[in-house]
């Protein structure tokens, strides 16, 4: 009776014992240092965990239907469809502007794709790695028209409303406190309070990147006075430089991504699109041309990089997703960013887009 | 453990015997037990520590520039060349701001309520059970934003509302005019405070003492007096000047209208004000209804046969009474209106949580972020918690 009682809270007490001490060694601590692979967790899962916005027109939103669209939604898609083949087995996560780095280092997402402005701080003291930005913006300024402001100098004393958790809150206080010009921020969690505030003209100007602006400014509703009745300072408070990250040591992901994203940048110089990469993958025109595709160059051998996906992974990233023009042209350009005389063009136009050799 | 257990041993008993005997004995079966799981929980707690020594707490990055202003500084004169340290105090004290004043206006609303739900008046009777009802069942950030949303229907500055020129309504604020002083207001305002409650104190030792001893002064004058020279003296060593503050609306030179003097309720404080207020304001109803509910009914009666007006019978006889009940579950409130205050990231009132989440994605260090923001709010809930405590010493001493 007793006794079995005992023995049954003793053992109770071992099994626990047991368990302590075994975590404690078995753990390995779980901190920055221990690098990870998420390349072969993600092939395991057989799903991409991609980090979005979905506020955001043009860049990441969430379409009538339920599904996600935007110019960072099809990179997440190019890097599914070169890791798992298929551009849809994707999992996206909307995130806050404040939640999206706790997301990526918890390991919630696997790569966050975002419009996130590459720092310094974010890269070493959140512990993240940036690829190469996908598109190179511009911190801005939108008032009313009929204010009558035109630089950020006669907007002394006004209020601003700011996206909390972003690099445009540091900004507009650079830009203004080192001026010795006095303003008052609204700081909001998410956009839909920031907006409502704004349109009743609560806050005097908002500010946010440059393609934010664009995107919000085309969607502003007519009760309100429309596009026409907003205007977007000529003045660019700061870079921002927006693109895909993940977390640090983290090298396989992130050699996949980096490289997905050039390959969709080389792919746009070299004229390959979505409907010819599958003749182009057939018959390449050039030895560069084949290595970007993943097939040998009339009859030779095909060069694997390493990367620890298929080595014709371009080509699935160019016939499901398109080449980095295309995407552009697909999301952005109705909002009218206009790539001409842009740093967004091709390095052979004179901007900023530039693969390094797929060799 | 009575040493008869271990003196009924015969030597030629087994082991197994001896055992036996031992654990029959409840005394030390129990002792058993405890001393067994008393070294599990020491070994937990080593582990514990062991592995929150392998975390990293640094606070060394809370010392760097700013970087980012905040639109409500008080007490403190905040810009964003200050320390983040200096960042988050400002956070703290905006969440005391609210907390203070929301804590003293939902009591007040709360025990006219609760005396308004036991009215016999139909009309009152019914307002104030809609108003628990309705309030009490809804979520409380729903509240705040909706508040939020109220406020921003009201005027846009240039066409604002203007009582006699003396208050200014408008979406950007409510002004009100106000007695302003020069810089060292704040600090008087803080001594004053002391001074209220060392009179007090004073007073009821005084009364102790009269009690005790000889019946010659009054407490009251006596404490009345110390607490004016000390808002005397204060005021002249201090050297504050007052003067009348009217708000006023100027436009500058770019158009921009500025609002200036008197005394400024933004929208976000008042959205988080109100929303606290209502929301707390239902559960201390509710609080205070039971506890007069549960007096005794003769109460009551007698107090309306010794002939007591209705406003002598609550205020002299039912509330003292009830008080002894209302204050343990109100402390509870006055917490949770404390951490409901950190629902106010959601309309740009920079709190202590929003300051603290801005620090956050600005250094990282998520971690010992969130323990300084743990170990705030248990602060603050420890000293209401103490002074609801030592309140409540008073009301539930026998025959107070």
């Amino acid at each position: 009776m007793f006794k079995f009682r005992l023995i049954g809270i003793i053992s109770l007490f071992s099994v626990l014992f047991v368990l302590a001490a075994c975590s404690e060694e078995s753990t390995s601590s779980g901190s920055s240092d221990a690098s990870s692979n998420t390349l072969e967790v993600i092939k395991d899962r057989g799903t991409l965990n991609c980090g979005v916005n979905d506020n955001l027109t043009g860049f990441g939103v969430v379409a009538p239907d339920g599904s996600f669209e935007g110019f960072d939604i099809d990179f997440c898609k190019a890097i599914a469809a070169a890791i798992l083949g298929d551009s849809s087995k994707v999992e996206y996560t909307p995130l806050t502007a404040s939640a999206r780095f706790e997301a990526l280092g918890s390991g919630e997402v696997d790569v966050l794709i975002r419009n996130t402005t590459w720092t310094a701080s974010r890269d070493r003291d959140l512990g993240n790695d940036f690829t190469a930005p996908t598109f190179y913006d511009g911190q801005g300024m939108m008032v009313y028209a009929d204010s009558g402001y035109d630089s950020i100098e006669s907007m002394s004393g006004a209020t601003v409303c700011v996206l909390q958790g972003t690099t445009t809150e540091l900004n507009l206080d650079d830009r203004f406190t080192g001026s010795g010009i006095p303003y008052t921020p609204l700081t909001f969690e998410t956009n839909d309070p920031l907006q409502a505030a704004f349109e009743a003209k609560q806050c005097e100007g908002w500010t946010t990147d440059k393609s934010g602006l664009a995107s919000k400014r085309a969607g502003f509703p007519a009760a309100s006075g429309g596009p026409e009745a907003l205007v977007v300072l000529a003045e660019t408070l700061s870079k921002e430089p927006l693109g895909p990250l993940t977390r640090d040591n983290d090298s396989e992901l992130y050699d996949v991504v980096q490289w997905v994203v050039f390959g969709m940048m080389q792919a746009e110089e070299s004229g390959i699109t979505s409907s010819n990469v599958s003749s182009m993958a057939a018959n390449p025109a050039d030895p560069g041309m084949a290595r970007l595709l993943g097939v040998g160059f009339e009859g030779g051998e095909v060069q694997d990089f390493g990367f620890g996906i298929s080595p014709d992974f371009m080509q699935n990233v160019l016939y499901q997703v398109g080449n980095y023009g295309e995407v552009y042209d697909r999301h952005l350009v109705p909002l009218g960013l206009t790539r001409e005389g842009s740093l967004n063009a091709q390095w052979t136009d004179g901007g900023l887009i530039y693969a390094p050799p797929f060799r | 453990m009575p040493s008869s257990l271990f003196t009924q041993f015969k030597s030629e008993d087994s082991i197994k015997k001896k055992l036996n005997l031992l654990f029959r004995n409840r005394i030390f079966r129990r002792f058993f037990i405890q001393f067994v799981f008393g070294i599990f929980l020491l070994l937990l707690f080593f582990y514990i520590v062991d592995k929150a020594l392998n975390l990293e707490l640094g606070f060394g990055h809370l010392s760097s520039r700013a970087g980012f202003g905040l639109s409500h500084t008080f007490i403190i004169d905040y810009n964003s060349n200050d320390s983040r340290w200096m960042g988050y105090f400002a956070g703290v004290i905006n969440t005391i701001r609210v907390s203070l004043v929301g804590i003293v206006l939902a009591t007040i609303l709360g025990i006219f309520m609760g005396l308004a739900r036991l009215s016999p008046n139909f009309l009152i009777n019914k307002i104030s059970t809609g108003y628990v009802e309705f309030i009490r069942n809804t979520p409380l950030l729903v509240q705040i934003i909706f508040w939020q949303l109220i406020l921003l229907q009201l005027p846009h500055i240039s066409k604002a509302l203007t009582f006699g020129g003396l208050s200014v309504f408008s979406n950007k604020g409510i002004l009100l005019p106000i007695i302003s002083s020069n810089e060292n207001g704040s600090l008087w305002t803080l001594i004053l405070f002391l001074g209220l409650i060392i009179s007090l104190i004073l007073r009821s030792r005084l009364f102790k003492y009269k009690e005790e001893h000889v019946d010659l002064f009054s407490p009251n004058l006596i404490s009345f007096f110390t607490f004016v020279v000390i808002a005397i003296i204060s005021f002249f060593a201090l050297s504050i000047k007052l003067s009348p503050s009217v708000p006023e609306v100027n436009i500058n030179q770019y158009g921009t209208y500025i609002q200036s003097g008197g005394f400024i309720l933004t929208p976000q404080f008042a959205a988080v004000l109100f929303a606290l207020v209502l929301y707390t304001g239902t559960f201390i109803t509710e609080i205070v209804r039971g506890s007069i509910q549960s007096l005794p009914k003769g109460q009551t009666e007698a107090a309306m046969a010794l002939g007591l007006n209705s406003y002598q019978r609550i205020t002299l006889i039912i509330l003292p009474q009830a008080l002894r009940s209302i204050i343990p579950p109100l402390t509870n409130q006055y917490l949770n209106l404390t951490k409901n205050s950190s629902l106010s990231v959601a309309i740009a009132y920079p709190d202590l949580f929003m300051v603290s989440r801005t620090i956050m994605n600005n250094a990282g260090h998520a971690l010992p972020m969130f323990v300084l923001i743990l170990i705030t709010y248990l602060t603050l809930s420890l000293v209401i918690s103490l002074i609801m405590n030592i309140i409540n010493l008073r009301v539930t001493r026998i025959g107070a």
